[in-house]
């Protein structure tokens, strides 16, 4: 284990956080806001502390796959503490628990909220809880390969750990040319979503905050009633947006360098796309009575299945007033999630495709026992090895699942706020349904629930495996006890 | 914060079809230098191993179909290397991509009928480059052959100069002799470039001392190479037999050159038909066919007595055996080849005469061809070697235009550390360059330093 270097990409987290927090404190800049100096002092105290751990430079700079899954889990973690000490030195948040939470909430992209009055948070504050949206929607760690040119090829291993989907390629060979493409990409579109926002007449900062949290398809909006309370314009580009920013950005690039037919043949943005419109259909015909205009309803179903299939997580309604048909075909858009490749979460369309194309061909293989058929995925062969591993991540899906609904339930809650309580979190959505629905929050679970939801948070956005695998007892001992390199 | 800033010149986009040994080795030279490198394999698992270690990116599918190519970004592409296994499907890959692209096209042919017929096909397919592996490796080995008391021979210069690496003995006239002393006390028809010492590469300035158990790499013409080694006490007598263990085609090309050069050679080979094939070849070898893996086998094919022992079985492993039991029980001088470069510092440790690695000599000559070709100023390499493993660089450069190099005395140069200039060839003549002369244009130079990376003369300056 490469203790040398993942301590060396810790250090460098820890330094692209400082700078991060730095934008929070010109924010506290522009209002006069006191709490800004908190934000400085933790970004100069993240910075000092990044600098040291990279002062000694490792001499083995190779990261195979099990430095990058500890590298990703580790730093995720440890740049969530970081980021919630703003939120607790500032006193807004004032338990230590609650402050993690909400910051472990905003990197991973879920929106689950322990704040009971969300819009009497500083400026600074409201900027830096969705501005953990935004980084950590694309991921630190991409961020970081885009701008260090850390050297070896086997960094690829970051990326595969960080970045969602079964099988993570590049858009180009170089990685560090890779990871600034995605990464222009997508504060284009952020950028092109802020100047839509505010051209429509909203106001600059909440622009700048909502564009934050469709980017990273994240879910803390600035105000207590999330997305209701505003125009018809601004919630219609934030569903056109959100549904954007839940497509595979391959397409992206292939749109980008021009090769547009390649791009509309990528069969898991037409799953994806289908599903949607299937499933407004569905919704619109359920619970049309409930809104005064058609146009009204469509307004509001759209945004709902955006939002929720994106693992966005915003509202405009309270969904969970909603027939049981809307909310569970919600419940099934949930689990299913987004496009790989995409800042969304879920299980993923890709892997749902490959799911069902393995079921069909073990139906096919009871009609003839002998045929052999290979599943082609976007008209290449699917290999062994990826189906193999999404079979796996479902069966470990479902225990992580499982175990934790039965932690949860110590809380002696109902069933319907337990269990969405962990489908909301493990997808990183946001709101759950029952006494964890759209307009309530998460501030009454005891610290011990609130542990457990943080770890599937950070489970989910990191895709199971990096989280769990920093529980494996041999990995723990290699970690903490450094071996001895021979002579 | 953001890492070591180096400016690299923007590099080359490069397809490489094949990702067997051959393919890996040139990925690993190349990804180095900063290029952006697309590979090409049918197997998914290669692909996966070899995108794992160098950043790189992999397209899994058939080199020589164009939508394939078009995949990997043959549109955009500067240079298209094939160097699969097949010769056809090399050169099919390559007239592929030479109709699809705009690139330049390099395929590895190998077997000796295709082989013979370079010339045509560079030609008539538009290649730029055809690469023998095998022909090249034999080529070194029968230069070492050719010097036997020496570990390695590599020739500048059209032949005309050679670079020697021999070790010194403790006790020998070299030992505890300065460098700047050898003109004096020796020869000054020598220039020692490089000293590897406990497994550093120095580059020695005239105050370096020479000890036993160094390896020193120097240059000279061959005539004087020979003069120097018997004034040292390296005697040496030409070789007048040979015994290989293999009939593969390093065999066949090794046994081909052995023969011309008038040495005897005996090749065992257990397969029936290769055996058949080679003795219509090489009508002059005696052909084997038995077991060379065998003790009794070796002994009865003359392995006590041979002057030369090769063993190109194709098994490293086999290879290396069959080197130490030579070693044990014959003088012959012995030649062992590695093609997989896993255990490299361990076989250092061994006795196993000259020991050297094919898979880069291709590399090396693609290498050359890339660095001069990203030169947009006239400046040409001529021939580059690593040397040391790939701690050390030999380059000759042909200088074809005035720049800042030329014309002044090269003790006005401010030259960067570690770095030699071996030798300026001016109009067939051969210089060993003193303070006082200077690099003019039409000469061909050759440097020897430890830093890497020199694409043109210039880069010898600080």
């Amino acid at each position: 284990m490469n203790n040398s270097m993942i301590r060396v990409i810790l250090g460098h987290i820890m330094k692209i956080e400082a700078a991060f927090l730095l934008l929070p404190c010109i924010i506290a800049l522009i209002y006069r806001e006191p709490e800004g100096w908190t934000y400085l002092a933790v970004a100069l105290c993240s910075a000092a502390a990044g600098v040291l751990l990279g002062l000694k430079k490792p001499e083995d700079k190779n990261l195979f796959l099990k430095e990058g899954c500890v590298t990703t889990a580790l730093g995720w973690i440890l740049m969530s503490i970081i980021g919630a000490l703003p939120f607790y030195f500032t006193g807004e948040i004032p338990k230590f628990v609650d402050a993690c939470f909400e910051t472990v909430s905003g990197f991973t992209t879920t929106g689950s909220s322990i704040l009971n009055d969300i819009e009497s948070l500083s400026h600074a504050s409201l900027f830096w809880r969705s501005g953990t949206h935004w980084i950590g929607g694309m991921g630190v760690l991409v961020f970081l390969l885009s701008i260090v040119s850390l050297s070896g090829g086997s960094t690829i291993n970051l990326m595969k750990a960080e970045s969602p989907g079964p099988s993570v390629g590049k858009l180009v060979p170089k990685i560090k040319a890779s990871a600034r493409y995605l990464y222009l990409i997508y504060a284009a579109m952020t950028l092109a979503e802020v100047v839509l926002l505010a051209v429509g007449g909203c106001p600059v900062f909440d622009s700048i905050t909502l564009a934050f949290g469709t980017a990273g398809t994240g879910g803390f909006a600035i105000r207590g009633d999330s997305l209701a309370g505003y125009s018809p314009y601004v919630q219609w580009v934030v569903t056109v947006f959100m549904i954007m920013f839940g497509i595979n950005f391959n397409v992206y690039y292939l749109i980008l360098i021009r090769h547009i037919k390649d791009a509309v043949k990528i069969e898991e943005v037409r799953y994806y796309l289908f599903i949607i419109l299937t499933a407004i259909i569905i919704i619109f015909i359920n619970v049309r009575n409930l809104f005064d205009s058609a146009g009204e309803a469509i307004r509001h179903v759209a945004f709902q299945v955006a939002s929720i299939i994106t693992t966005t997580g915003f509202a405009t309604v309270d969904f969970d007033r909603w027939d049981t048909t809307a909310k569970y075909v919600l419940l099934m858009l949930m689990f299913i999630g987004a496009c790989a490749g995409s800042t969304g979460g879920g299980i993923k369309v890709s892997r749902l495709v490959i799911i069902v194309k393995t079921i069909l061909k073990e139906l096919n293989s009871y009609i003839h026992p002998r045929s052999i058929k290979k599943i082609l995925y976007d008209g290449k062969p699917a290999e062994h090895v990826m189906i193999r591993s999404v079979n796996v991540f479902m069966a470990t899906y479902i225990l992580i699942f499982a175990s934790s609904i039965l932690l949860i339930s110590f809380e002696g809650e109902d069933l319907v706020t337990t269990i969405t309580a962990v489908i909301t979190t493990i997808n990183n959505i946001g709101p759950g349904l029952n006494k964890l629905g759209p307009t309530c929050n998460f501030s009454f679970l005891s610290s011990f629930s609130k542990v457990i939801l943080m770890f599937d948070m950070l489970a989910g956005r990191l895709e199971l495996f990096p989280l769990v695998m920093l529980f494996h007892p041999r990995l723990l001992k290699e970690l903490v006890i450094p071996k001895k390199r021979g002579r | 914060m953001f890492g070591n800033n180096k400016t690299q010149k923007s590099g080359m986009s490069i397809i490489i079809v094949g990702c067997g040994k051959a393919g890996s080795a040139l990925v690993e030279r190349l990804s180095g230098e900063g290029h952006d490198i697309t590979i090409i394999d049918r197997d998914d698992a290669k692909i996966q191993a070899v995108t794992n270690m160098y950043d790189v990116m992999g397209v899994v599918g058939n080199g020589a179909s164009y939508s394939v190519q078009v995949e990997a970004g043959i549109d955009s592409a500067d240079l298209f290397i094939a160097v699969t296994d097949s010769d056809e499907l090399n050169l099919l890959c390559c007239t592929v991509a030479k109709r699809e692209g705009k690139c330049v096209t390099i395929a590895r042919v190998h077997t000796p009928e295709y082989s013979k017929e370079a010339p045509f096909l560079k030609d008539k397919l538009g290649l730029q480059m055809i690469i023998n592996p095998e022909y090249e490796a034999a080529k070194v080995m029968s230069r070492t052959l050719s010097l036997p008391m020496a570990e390695e021979v590599s020739s500048f210069a059209h032949g005309q100069v050679e670079m020697i690496k021999i070790r010194i003995t403790e006790g020998n006239t070299l030992d505890g002799m300065k460098i700047m002393d050898l003109g004096r006390d020796v020869t000054s028809n020598v220039v020692i470039c490089a000293v590897e010492r406990e497994g550093e590469v120095h580059i020695p300035s005239g105050q370096f001392i020479l000890r036993g158990g160094d390896h020193i790499s120097f240059v000279a013409t061959r005539k004087d190479a020979r003069g120097f080694l018997s004034k040292i006490g390296l005697k040496w007598a030409p070789i007048k037999d040979a015994l290989i263990v293999g009939g593969g085609k390093d065999a066949y090309y090794l046994a081909d050159l052995l023969l011309r050069a008038g040495i005897q050679v005996s090749i065992i080979e257990r397969d029936v038909a290769k055996c058949e094939n080679l003795s219509i070849m090489l009508p002059k070898a005696v052909i084997i066919n038995d077991d060379g893996t065998n003790e009794e086998v070796l002994k009865e094919a003359g392995l006590e007595t041979t002057q030369a022992f090769i063993p190109l079985t194709g098994i490293d492993e086999e290879n290396i055996i069959l080197s130490m039991y030579a070693k044990q029980v014959s003088q012959a001088k012995v030649i062992t080849r590695i093609s997989r470069n896993n255990f490299g510092s361990i076989v250092h440790n061994l006795d196993l005469g000259s020991v050297f690695f094919p898979k880069f000599i291709m590399s090396e000559a693609i290498v050359a061809y890339v660095r001069a070709r990203q030169n947009s100023m006239d400046c040409n390499i001529e021939t580059l070697y690593h040397i040391f493993g790939s701690r050390a660089e030999a380059i000759e450069f042909i200088v074809e235009n005035e720049t800042a190099v030329t014309g002044r005395k090269l003790s006005e140069l401010k030259l960067k550390n570690n770095l030699r200039i071996a030798f300026i060839r001016r109009h067939n003549n051969i210089i060993f360059p003193g303070g006082d002369d200077e690099i003019r244009v039409g000469d061909t130079v050759m440097v020897v330093t430890a830093n890497t990376g020199f694409r043109d003369i210039q880069d010898i300056l600080q």
